[in-house]
């Protein structure tokens, strides 16, 4: 298997995915090799305590190969460079020099592209999984190189990314060849079927949905929110601050909602391009008093804010599954979620809307926030509904569409 | 000697706009006359019309041996006046033939009985007045929304006047009885009891077009045999069924028209068998047994009771609010929000809030204007919290009066910040009732 990140070094779903499905496919009875290009050091220790202890597994071994590069799933062209050149800055100089071979993302990709050919014909193994786009040219070069089948498994394109603006075209490309050169293509959506079939020309029938699946936090919390709600209900968004995710939206939605009812406080938690733009909007308005930025926030303070949330919001405007609903309604919050994602096809106990109904945001927000019996209903169905949502499933699908690819190749 | 009973329930709700929060207090105008409107001549088109010019042939030609009846709701009848005339006028040259009969039911369709026998009394006498304007008959027979029945729904009715009174033959009060026969309610010993067949019923009502079915497809000489089985076993068969059964859920193209149009000859081939209206039913034949039904029943679901309009959190909430406010909306006096109100009791925006067809593909999806329960839901509390505020108009508005003042409403910013249905909604009409600012 190939991914990009994996917890505690990620930067959004994908990590959680890629993290959460090999756990279930490894319980099982699949083995594993997952190899991943180089993230922060701290990512060895802590991960391979949870996963590669052998009396946990016995029959199973999940190895990890890690391959020195920079990349992150969400680097651009321009932070990465700011991002290399701190870390270079952070190591010894006899460091820098075993890190320094590719300045740039597209060459770092197929650096690892390289590694992983050499690392393939070493390991024995039967199906090639490769988790999101920069993998692509790394796991060509593994099926060229072994003649094993291919799955590629798609869990956001450009035009997610971007909303259809200024797409990456070298983006695009990778994005594409790894498409077409797979055997086949797994997809987070039906949303995201669509996506290929239209815009990146993949014939149907190669396509497979796998839906993401919820999974709980490891500890529970407590938090005290007292404070604040003696007086005030709520409202919470999780989510990188920049286009994808509909922030906008949000703060049009909170002044409606405001003018309807003072008492409410909207908590927009994440960091992005968009911060600073959604920040004088919220000043414009004449509202900052009503919001709270808490910026980039850990797992444990993720919990706690869903926990003392009255209502979750997501907004995106083009999400091809979209977890944060998932974590809002495992803590128990009813959640508000845009009908342009993948993960309103699978749940029933929510509130969708368009995103760009801010109207009909601001109508459900209320109507959340004052209807008790309605409060209540999604709050303990949601709950139930996303207790059931185990990796269990798409791990099962996982392990058919193996079975499938090996039976392609016959 | 086997008698066919055919009844057929015509109804169309008067459905809600998608009315938000921000509606309340600034707009009264709470239903979707242009979905409503195209609905009711989409189905007009593809069965009201053709249905009744097929029975209406069907019935000179068979010169008195074929009969039906009908129950319109009040919401249909006045859907039919606005827009959708030409249906009125066939309903009532079918009355003419004096081969039809018509039933009577709660003008708004509703669940009334349950919360409020005063208001159910009111609607089943506007009911009565306006089918004997439309079509010269005083009914005999009463059924209920849905065919909702109980012993004491039985004594209620005979006191309003009825002599026959209609419930589901469902087999949980059936036991080893048969539903060809006439019953008597155990409570209203002057009335008479009609059981509907469910199997015979749902054979054409569900059945007729699933290609998956054992008996597909549904020939009329097939049928009719059935029918006459029951000779020997019973004297009457009550098929009772939704009207948009012939060209709604049963598309023309499935051969529903061709079936209904033969069926008649098929049946009056053996001499013994004939077609009767309800009251000629149990005119006709005595009844066999008293009936003793306790718990509430109804036709819907696999279920027959109650659980398709309250069986969860939302329905109840919204019902039990509904009607609390009924005697304060009455006591306004205002002709147009009493209307409103009415309009509000009907079953089928409780319909449209149950959670259970989430995993069905159920036939009521198909005109329901929302996405999710959980929008009829908000709609609906919406919309009542806008009649609250309009009942409170109307009190402070009559305060002025009293005190030589003038008032004029003021659109309504801070919603929340009066009490209203929200939290603690029994405070809050505590909080009605002694309104004196």
């Amino acid at each position: 298997m190939l991914g990009w990140e994996l917890p505690p070094f990620f930067a959004g779903g994908v990590g959680m995915v890629c993290y959460h499905l090999s756990q279930a496919l490894c319980k099982q009875g699949i083995e594993i090799t997952y190899v991943m290009p180089f993230g922060p050091r701290m990512i060895r220790s802590d991960y391979m305590k949870v996963l590669v202890a052998d009396h946990i597994f016995p029959r199973m071994r999940f190895k990890l190969k890690q391959v020195e590069t920079m990349i992150g799933a969400y680097t651009t062209q321009e932070s990465y460079n700011e991002d290399f050149r701190k870390y270079l800055l952070s190591l010894s100089p006899r460091d820098r020099v075993k890190a320094l071979y590719g300045r740039h993302v597209f060459e770092e990709a197929y650096l690892f592209a390289r590694k992983v050919r050499l690392i393939a014909l070493q390991e024995d193994f039967d199906v090639i999984h490769a988790h999101d786009h920069w993998t692509f040219p790394a796991a060509i070069a593994a099926k060229k190189a072994t003649g094993k089948p291919l799955v590629v498994h798609v869990h956001i394109t450009e035009f997610d990314k971007t909303g259809g603006m200024s797409v990456n075209q070298r983006v695009y490309e990778m994005e594409r060849e790894g498409m077409h050169k797979a055997d086949l293509v797994i997809v987070v959506s039906n949303f995201i079927k669509q996506r290929l079939i239209n815009n990146y020309d993949v014939p149907e029938w190669k396509i497979r949905v796998v839906h993401n699946a919820a999974e709980p936090m490891d500890k529970s919390v407590y938090h005290d929110a007292s404070k604040i709600k003696e007086t005030d209900k709520i409202v919470l968004f999780i989510g990188r601050i920049t286009l994808q995710k509909g922030p906008d939206y949000f703060v049009e939605a909170a002044k409606k909602v405001l003018e309807k009812d003072h008492n409410v406080k909207f908590i927009m938690a994440g960091t992005g391009d968009m911060l600073p733009r959604i920040i004088e909007r919220v000043a414009e308005l004449g509202i900052a008093d009503k919001f709270i930025f808490p910026g980039f926030v850990t797992r444990e303070e993720v919990a706690k804010l869903n926990k003392i949330a009255d209502v979750f919001v997501m907004p995106s405007v083009s999400e091809p599954f979209g977890l944060v609903p998932l974590e809002a309604m495992w803590e128990e919050t009813p959640a508000i979620i845009s009908k342009q994602s993948g993960v309103a096809e699978v749940l029933n106990n929510v509130l969708k809307v368009d995103f760009w109904d801010i109207n009909d945001i601001a109508n459900k927000i209320l109507a959340l926030l004052y209807y008790r019996t309605l409060h209540n209903q999604l709050k303990k169905h949601g709950f139930i509904e996303v207790r059931n949502m185990t990796w269990e499933g798409p791990a099962k699908q996982c392990i058919a569409i193996y079975e499938e690819l090996m039976r392609m190749k016959k | 000697m086997v008698s066919v009973c055919f009844y057929f329930q015509v109804h169309q709700p008067i459905r809600l706009r998608k009315y938000s929060v921000f509606d309340i207090g600034n707009n009264s105008d709470y239903f979707d006359e242009q979905k409503n409107k195209e609905i009711i001549q989409k189905v007009a088109r593809k069965c009201y019309l053709p249905t009744n010019k097929l029975l209406l042939r069907l019935i000179n030609k068979y010169k008195d041996r074929f009969k039906v009846s009908f129950c319109i709701s009040g919401m249909a009848l006045e859907q039919f006046e606005k827009h959708a005339p030409e249906v009125l006028y066939s309903f009532r040259q079918l009355a003419k033939t004096g081969c039809v009969e018509f039933l009577n039911e709660t003008y708004y369709h509703s669940l009334a009985f349950l919360f409020d026998k005063e208001e159910f009394k009111d609607q089943v006498l506007m009911h009565r007045k306006k089918i004997k304007d439309l079509f010269g008959q005083e009914a005999k027979v009463f059924r209920n929304t849905e065919l909702i029945y109980n012993n004491e729904l039985a004594s209620f009715v005979q006191s309003l006047g009825y002599k026959t009174i209609l419930a589901e033959g469902a087999d949980h009060i059936l036991g080893w009885r048969s539903p060809n026969y006439v019953y008597t309610p155990k409570t209203a010993d002057k009335m008479k009891l009609l059981l509907k067949n469910y199997k015979l019923s749902d054979d054409v009502a569900f059945r007729f077009s699933n290609k998956g079915w054992k008996e597909y497809p549904l020939t009329t000489d097939k049928y009719a045999q059935w029918i006459s089985a029951a000779n020997g076993n019973g004297y009457v068969i009550n098929l009772f069924m939704d009207y948009e059964t012939f060209g709604e859920h049963q598309w023309e193209d499935t051969g529903i028209f061709e079936f209904l149009e033969h069926l008649p000859s098929e049946i009056l081939k053996h001499p013994d068998n004939d077609f009767v209206t309800v009251s000629e039913a149990t005119s006709r034949y005595p009844s066999v047994a008293e009936l003793d039904i306790h718990n509430f029943m109804s036709w819907a679901d696999i279920e027959r009771d109650l659980s398709a309009w309250l069986g969860n959190s939302l329905q109840n909430t919204a019902a039990n609010e509904l009607y609390k406010i009924g005697k304060l909306v009455k006591e306004a006096g205002d002709p147009k929000l009493l209307d409103d109100w009415r309009k509000l009791t009907t079953s089928d925006h409780f319909y449209y809030m149950c959670i259970k067809w989430f995993s069905d593909g159920d036939v009521h999806k198909y005109f329901n204007p929302y996405d999710t329960p959980y929008e009829g839901f908000i709609a609906f509390m919406n919309v009542l919290n806008d009649i609250v505020i309009r009942i409170r108009d109307i009190k402070k508005q009559k305060k002025a009066i009293t005190q030589n003042n003038t008032y004029t409403h003021k659109p309504d910013t801070g919603l929340f910040t009066h009490s209203f249905i929200s939290e603690h909604p029994s405070k809050n009409l505590l909080n009605m009732y002694s309104y004196d600012k």
